[in-house]
């Protein structure tokens, strides 16, 4: 499986809920209607997903603009 | 035959020119089921009707208010009153998103129809310091807007590509040509030779995808040519967006074909921009207000033949110009054939908040960048989104590979529906971003510039 909206300091993050290790995981996201699976690192007890700032500024950001692209 | 309109809709106050003298003169709306027409009456010429919408999208539900752009410059003052002082003058509602710059007088195909009335045999083509004039005109009250080398035929001069370097030179990172293409079928150095000067983008006149159309509308067949100019800009990695001038009754039929054409000629072809016949300039004698065709009847004949892989429901109304002028929906195009609307349904609600529409113009801008830019290099292979796949039910998609196919792989689908002296509503000029640059360098709305009344008296055109 591709990593690559995962860097690997993102896995060293614990859940501060479950205390749990991050992991690699396919999550689906939903944005104005249109739905997405990614690769992203996420709490393997309550399934929180952690977006990086990279990831968040740049390809959810893109994705945001060709989809509001009007 | 039409219900006779009995039910005025929309606000008062709205005004038009006489088809007949070109005098100001009072319009207002009025409803016959799902047809909506203009009506105006001159104190000595009588009244007109013209027909400007028919059938879903509902008329009401199409709206996107503005707040009015303000410019820092405006080259003419208001002293007779829109539409006479052009431009633009204060009353002006909207900043120039594409100016229009007229290299050409004369053109090499002398269609039946043309909205420019460009004769075969032109005047003294401008030279190079005049257009640079031009283009400063447009720095000094645009800057940042995009630009497209119109004529007459633009592609009859040797030297256009020295005029697109002096764009890109200037500042201007959007230049695009609006050509019948026949030189670009035939000679491929010149096409080389526009790329390298930094040309973005050919808004290639394309009414069909068989020649009975161009017979009616141009006087010859022409579908070889235009598809070998399409070759050429594959060959030199020039995005490409096809103009259908779509008429009831002549070409309406193509709607489906040169949305299938441009599928398969996808990433070169970037979009398809479909202009409904207008009366002005030159046009079929035989035009008359039962043959004009509406937005939402274009809309629907879109998703009709397309067998629903461009829907209605995935076009918008403008955030650029006036919502009734045009609308506009990107498309991604899957391997395989799949179609995946991008545009967000249009559902407004009872009242759209007004947005800026200077944003809208920004936006626009951006877009047309974008969209009618060949794409960046890498993706899919060529020809790769083509075939008679239907829609098939959305799957998630990976993010990256969305982001790779939306990049290389969407298709612009768009219409403008432009006014002539029948359907003039001030209103809606007011809003216009499309400006033609007038030899005096002034910016005059596209429908002003090429408005003629029924005797063929111009308004702005020399």
């Amino acid at each position: 499986m591709k990593q690559e909206n995962i860097r690997p300091g993102d896995l060293a993050w614990k859940c501060c809920k479950c205390g749990l290790k991050l992991e690699p995981a396919l999550v689906t996201v939903e944005y104005l209607g249109n739905e997405f699976t990614a690769e992203l690192p996420r709490c393997p007890g309550c399934g929180q997903v952690m977006i990086s700032e990279e990831v968040a500024l740049g390809k959810m950001a893109e994705v945001e603009q060709i989809l509001e692209d009007k | 035959m039409p219900a006779e309109p009995n039910e005025r809709v929309g606000e008062a106050g709205g005004a038009s020119l006489c088809p007949q003298c070109l005098s100001l003169i009072p319009s207002w709306r009025e409803r016959a089921g799902t047809e909506v027409y203009q009506v105006k009456e001159c104190p000595r010429h009588g009244r007109f009707r013209a027909l400007i919408w028919r059938g879903p999208p509902d008329f009401d539900s199409w709206r996107r208010p503005k707040l009015p752009a303000r410019l820092d410059h405006y080259e003419c003052s208001v002293e007779r009153g829109c539409p006479f002082d052009c431009g633009l003058c204060p009353e002006h509602r909207q900043r120039t998103c594409t100016a229009i710059i007229e290299v050409a007088q004369g053109c090499d195909l002398h269609c039946p129809v043309c909205y420019a009335d460009a004769p075969a045999q032109g005047g003294p083509e401008p030279d190079l310091a005049l257009v640079e004039t031009w283009y400063r005109a447009v720095l000094r009250s645009a800057a940042g807007c995009n630009i497209q080398l119109s004529g007459g035929e633009p592609t009859i001069r040797d030297d256009l590509p020295k005029i697109v370097a002096m764009g890109r030179g200037l500042g201007f990172s959007f230049i695009q040509i609006n050509t019948n293409g026949l030189r670009l079928a035939r000679d491929r150095s010149y096409v080389a030779a526009l790329v390298k000067a930094g040309l973005s983008s050919v808004f290639l006149q394309f009414d069909a995808a068989s020649d009975r159309a161009y017979q009616r509308l141009r006087g010859r067949a022409l579908l070889a040519e235009k598809l070998r100019a399409l070759d050429a800009c594959q060959e030199h990695g020039l995005g490409v967006v096809l103009v259908p001038t779509i008429v009831s009754g002549v070409n309406l039929d193509q709607v489906g074909p040169i949305l299938e054409l441009a599928r398969e000629r996808s990433p070169t072809v970037r979009g398809v921009h479909f202009q409904p016949m207008s009366r002005f300039g030159r046009y079929p004698v035989n035009l008359t207000e039962n043959g004009r065709l509406t937005l939402p009847e274009l809309i629907m004949a879109i998703e009709e033949q397309s067998k629903g892989l461009f829907p209605a429901a995935s076009f918008r109304p403008p955030g650029c110009e006036n919502a009734l002028c045009s609308f506009q929906g990107n498309f991604l195009l899957h391997p395989g054939g799949r179609v995946h609307p991008l545009s967000q349904d249009h559902n407004p609600d009872c009242c759209p908040r007004p947005e800026p529409a200077e944003q809208g113009a920004l936006r626009a801008i951006a877009r047309a960048a974008r969209h009618w830019a060949a794409p960046p290099p890498g993706g899919p292979p060529a020809r790769a989104a083509g075939g008679r796949a239907a829609n098939s039910p959305a799957q998630p998609i990976m993010l990256d590979e969305f982001i790779t196919l939306a990049r290389q792989r969407t298709l612009s689908v768009s219409a403008m529906a432009f006014q002539d002296v029948w359907n003039l509503d001030l209103d809606r000029v007011r809003d216009c971003c499309i400006h033609v640059v007038s030899p005096d360098g002034r910016l005059v709305p596209f429908c002003l510039y090429n408005l003629t009344s029924a005797g063929g008296q111009k308004l702005y055109r020399p």
